[in-house]
């Protein structure tokens, strides 16, 4: 695979394949990452409590013993760590001078996301959160779609998302740890609901736990009300073990709905035996590259730019920044705060973008919108 | 009809026989025509050997002179009209099918509780809850029968969903997600005019799936709180309420389900929309689309989308419960409480919005 940039360069910069990148963390996510980096040509160090050696020798790269051996030979740093370990990894990278790809949520909480914007800034280098569903064609060319018009103005948005529930790692069922399907699964439909209609002003939530055959459950609904008018009800799930991995999205406007559903999306049918329990925890991409690579190369093209921060206008500012990442988690903690209290909580996610430093929703370049995928 | 295709999930149901011929016709009288359905049941109905119709839409003097009602549109269905409710109680009707207006529901219903005819009144029961309390009061004190017209209750598929909840196989149910999406009402102008129809989208298109959450849970829902907007169809001056909205519901049992009840299906689409229904449990999802089972494609040199829907004729399937029960003495199902109860859903959820969006907890 080549390293092309993915917009037109005014020139030409650095090619990411230059870069030396340290992954840390080697469990379930670091296993889409690992080939994504590996497939730009990349320099690929991995450091884990457990799990770095095969990572490595299944990807061709090199183990470091320890997160400061790890620091001292990389520019980039990748956090594929349990969420709540994100801002101590993020912060000491970006204390050493590395560029750093977060996993989403960025951090457990809004002030650790902004506390990991600030270090970013102090340190002046790259922080990007690894909010992936803005890499998948068929949500990039939906909000590329509504951003043209082609629905007119966003009314009424639905997006689900869930498969089982995590139990590969204790972890996901320790709420203090990862704030629970909210905060890890729905963060993603929460940024892009915001990406698509816009900044919130209200969130309510509600989330039903029970525990069947010794097996956690958990389905949460949030509804977002948009300063634009929208509303919007993102359902997340971990279910149980049978459930297959499934998104989906339904776009009202007053000109037009566009909906996708994963379930019978895609070039390829089977009619195979069921996945046995444990099976995926994420989908395989409907069509295209892996969504991983596409969202690696877009932030490695970025790092690959400049030693320093980039602006929010520069040509090679990805898709999404650490603004976006912490944003999300705000909105995400919001609706943990509405489920707590049974009551719909207010905010004002415009006014947060602007205490943040981060730019307006509609800066970013249209055209990023579906690089990599092959439509 | 064959009895054997009626959903087994109405008790009162199973194992009639249909009626023998030298049982008396029933007098079924067809109360107005402001509601589409009305045309529906009046093809049904006029045919039958068993049946002995009227109809009859005094209202339709009020309606906006572009809408064929009344008397012109009684001919178009080759029904036999009468002027007046009056007339057609004097004809003394077995049974009465109110599709009036639906804040004109209750003085029809109560009229028709005074005449002794058991009554199907179309959805939402009521405009305002005490209204519907006053109509089952009514009904109950004449000894007559009250359903709620909630015909999704008698699809199949519903019915298949029942039977995995009812034999377990969801497990738990911890909630799911209903969508009810149409495109705004045209042709009957009232639909859009929050006096007459009693909101907008919320009391057009809540009620369907909360009468099947009623009825697959048999809980009571416990707290509501709604969200709407008028995006949608914003610059149309005819649509004076709500034409977008998001309801979440929380039942006794803990179930949290969210219902989007808008009216966001474009006017170009080629079927009038369909109603959705996801309930998730510890044991699984069922998902069931009721009127999705169809032909679809292009036709017109590609210009149009082909939509051949083949699903079951839930109209008919409801008619025909109803009628057996009235023959039977058996009770309807959904009754006037079940249309109660969904109509408490929808005062809750308009209370949420005029309230900013709280979460109104219902007395149970
Ligand atoms: N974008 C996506 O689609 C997606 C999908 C899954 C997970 N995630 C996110 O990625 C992160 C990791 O999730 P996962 O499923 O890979 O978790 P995991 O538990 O499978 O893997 C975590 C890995 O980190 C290692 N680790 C833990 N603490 C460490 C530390 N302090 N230093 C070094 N290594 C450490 C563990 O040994 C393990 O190898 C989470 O934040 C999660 O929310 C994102």
């Amino acid at each position: 695979m080549s390293a092309r940039p993915a917009t037109p360069a005014r020139s030409a910069p650095p090619a990411p394949s230059a870069l030396k990148v340290g992954l840390v963390g080697a469990g379930g996510i670091a296993k889409a990452h690992a080939p994504a980096w590996r497939a730009l040509g990349v320099d690929l160090v991995v450091h884990s409590h457990d799990g770095a050696a095969d990572l490595a020798a299944a990807h061709g790269a090199r183990v470091a013993g320890s997160l400061e051996e790890l620091l001292d030979v990389v520019d980039v740093v990748d956090v594929v760590t349990p969420t709540s370990t994100h801002l101590d990894v993020a912060t000491a990278a970006l204390a050493a001078g590395r560029h750093v790809l977060c996993e989403k949520p960025i951090a457990r909480t809004g002030a650790e996301g902004a506390a990991l914007l600030d270090a970013a800034r102090a340190a002046d280098r790259q922080l990007y959160p690894g909010h992936v569903v803005r890499f998948f064609p068929e949500y990039a060319l939906m909000r590329a779609a509504v951003r043209a018009g082609d629905v007119g103005t966003p009314a009424v948005l639905r997006f689900a998302r869930g498969g089982m529930f995590p139990t590969w790692s204790p972890w996901f069922a320790d709420d203090g740890q990862s704030g629970g399907v909210v905060m890890d699964l729905m963060i993603h439909d929460l940024d892009i609901a915001r990406w698509v209609a816009g900044e919130v002003t209200a969130v309510h939530a509600t989330r039903r736990d029970v525990e069947d055959g010794g097996l956690p459950h958990t389905l949460a609904h949030v509804v977002l009300t948009h300063a634009g008018g929208a509303i919007t009800h993102v359902r997340g799930l971990w279910g149980a073990p049978h459930t297959t991995f499934r998104t989906s999205f339904h776009v009202a406007g007053d000109d037009g709905v566009l909906r996708f559903d994963s379930a019978g999306a895609g070039g390829v049918r089977t009619d195979l035996p069921p996945v046995p329990a444990g099976g995926q925890d994420r989908p395989a991409p409907a069509a295209g590259e892996s969504p991983y690579l596409t969202e690696i190369r877009e932030f490695a093209t970025a790092f690959a730019a400049s030693p320093g921060a980039l602006t929010p206008d520069h040509p090679r500012h990805p898709r999404v920044s650490a603004v976006d990442g912490v944003v999300a988690v705000e909105i995400a903690e919001a609706a943990l705060a509405s489920i707590a209290s049974g009551a719909p909580v207010a905010l004002d996610t415009a006014a947060r973008v602007r205490e943040l430093g981060g730019a307006p929703l509609d800066a970013d370049a249209a055209d990023l919108a579906t690089t990599g995928s092959r439509a | 009809m064959n009895s054997t295709t009626q959903p087994a999930v109405v008790p009162s149901a199973d194992a009639t026989p249909d009626a023998t011929p030298d049982e008396a016709p029933l007098r079924v009288a067809v109360l107005s025509f402001a509601h589409v359905h009305a045309a529906s049941y009046v093809r049904l109905l006029r045919d039958r050997p068993d049946v002995e119709l009227i109809t009859a839409d005094p209202d339709a003097a009020t309606s906006p002179a572009d809408e064929v009602r009344g008397r012109p549109f009684a001919e178009q269905l080759g029904a036999p009209y009468v002027d007046t409710y009056a007339e057609a109680f004097a004809w003394g009707p077995d049974v009465v099918i109110v599709c009036s207006e639906n804040a004109r529901h209750r003085d029809v219903v109560l009229a028709a509780a005074e005449a002794g005819a058991h009554v199907l009144c179309e959805k939402p029961l009521a405009t305002r809850v005490d209204d519907a309390e006053a109509m089952i009061a009514a009904c109950d004190a004449a000894g007559v029968q009250l359903m709620t017209a909630y015909p999704v209750r008698f699809s199949p598929e519903f019915a298949t969903l029942r039977g995995l909840v009812d034999a377990g196989a969801l497990g738990t149910v911890l909630g799911g997600t209903g969508t009810n999406n149409g495109k705004v009402p045209a042709g009957r102008a009232w639909f859009t005019d929050p006096e007459l129809a009693g909101g907008g989208a919320l009391a057009d298109h809540v009620v369907h799936v909360a009468d099947l959450l009623d009825a697959l849970l048999g809980e009571d829902a416990v707290a509501v709180r709604a969200v709407t907007n008028r995006v949608l169809h914003g610059d149309d001056p005819r649509v004076r309420a709500e034409t977008g909205g998001l309801v979440s519901i929380t039942y006794a049992g803990g179930a949290e389900v969210t219902v989007d009840c808008s009216w966001s299906v474009p006017d170009g689409a080629p079927t009038w929309g369909g109603l959705t229904l996801q309930v998730v449990g510890t044991g699984g999802t069922v998902e069931i689309d009721p009127f999705g089972a169809r032909v679809d494609g292009l036709v017109a040199g590609g210009t149009q989308q082909a939509w051949l829907g083949f699903g079951a004729n839930l109209d008919a399937l409801m008619l025909e419960h109803f009628l057996d029960c009235v023959r039977t003495g058996a009770t309807p199902g959904p009754d006037g409480r079940t249309g109660l109860r969904t109509l408490r859903v929808v005062a809750a959820a308009q209370e949420s919005v005029a309230t900013g969006g709280a979460v109104v907890r219902l007395a149970s």
